[in-house]
């Protein structure tokens, strides 16, 4: 029962960080998604050690591990772009594992040629 | 109270089939058995033979909405374990990462531009390479289409993590940083699966990588995205 009431407590820092996250984006009006804002904010109390890692991670580490499961929803919804899909629609799949293909070559070129300058510098 | 009923029972029906579809893919695992393909497929099946419509499926489904924004804080979680791997290489790190994002939006919406497609699917499109959350997030922002652009970032991921190798392979790539930066930039967590295959160095470098292209492009694409439609 304990455990439970800290898994609950662990998880409640995210709504607050969402929170914070969004409420920072409303006031200075920006295009950032309030998410990502309360993201970074975590992100930097976790690396100056304001929040120890040990005190939250259990309950996020629970909610990452079985993360998909709440994405089945709005995937059922393809459900309703099934004419879209059946036409044209279906190009637009050619175009998305494209475009992911050219990602992958680029970045990973980019990326293997400055670790060879790096390494050639030392 | 009949809806609170019948949300329940899609809840309940949504998460059974979900923890079932873990079984098979720990039977056979492969980026095509994946939970969510299988749980998404069965659920669509079911309701085209049932002919119950997608809003009365979301009755029970509406809770995503409140778990979104956490979900996504979330991943400040995994990014500050890498946090040592960030400052050693971080010049390759962001480089590449911004590079490769940039890439994905532009090739992505230029290809649907072209083709003529509505600017609602350009706007999903364009966030396609980053970690479901995320990509949702910014799709809720500049009002593209969530179903959309959950179908676009799944099959960016499954087709990343099936033809990845086949791309590291025709440009030679070696380094396990730079395996794990093209494929975490491109394909978010089911490319980081497979990248974990491969080395555990490229495993984590996909897994930042996938955090860090995703702040990236929620920064990127809701400026941009009105410049380019």
């Amino acid at each position: 029962m304990m455990k439970f009431i800290k898994i609950i407590l662990q998880i409640s820092v995210l709504f607050l960080f969402n929170l914070i996250g969004e409420t920072i984006q409303s006031f200075f009006h920006l295009t950032i998604p309030g998410s990502i804002i309360g993201m970074l904010l975590f992100f930097v109390l976790l690396v100056t050690k304001v929040i120890p890692e040990k005190l939250i991670k259990d309950g996020i580490d629970l909610l990452i591990k079985d993360m998909p499961l709440f994405f089945i929803p709005v995937t059922v919804g393809v459900i309703e772009f099934l004419d879209f899909f059946k036409g044209k629609g279906s190009f637009i799949l050619f175009i998305t594992f494209i475009s992911t293909m050219v990602v992958i070559l680029t970045t990973s070129f980019i990326a293997d040629k400055l670790l060879q300058k790096e390494v050639g510098t030392k | 109270m009949i809806n609170f009923f019948i949300g329940l029972g899609f809840l309940i029906l949504t998460i059974v089939l979900y923890f079932f579809s873990k079984k098979i893919y720990s039977i056979i695992p492969s980026p095509v058995t994946l939970p969510i393909m299988i749980t998404s497929f069965t659920l669509v099946m079911f309701l085209i033979w049932t002919d119950i419509p997608y809003s009365t499926y979301m009755l029970g489904g509406q809770w995503i909405d409140h778990l979104l924004g956490p979900l996504v804080v979330a991943l400040a979680l995994p990014l500050f374990r890498q946090r040592h791997l960030i400052k050693q290489y971080a010049t390759v790190i962001f480089t590449g990462i911004l590079i490769g994002s940039l890439v994905g939006i532009l090739s992505g919406v230029f290809l649907t531009l072209l083709s003529g497609f509505d600017d609602s699917i350009i706007a999903a499109i364009a966030s396609k390479s980053v970690t479901t959350p995320v990509a949702l997030s910014i799709s809720d922002t500049v009002g593209a289409s969530m179903s959309l652009t959950a179908v676009f970032v799944m099959i960016a991921g499954i087709g990343g993590a099936m033809f990845g190798p086949v791309m590291w392979k025709i440009g030679g790539i070696k380094h396990p940083i730079a395996r794990g930066l093209g494929i975490g930039t491109a394909s978010h967590a089911i490319g980081t699966a497979k990248a974990l295959e491969d080395s555990e160095l490229a495993g984590a470098v996909s897994a930042l990588s996938m955090t860090i292209s995703s702040v990236i492009v929620s920064m990127i694409v809701p400026g941009l995205l009105p410049f380019l439609l």
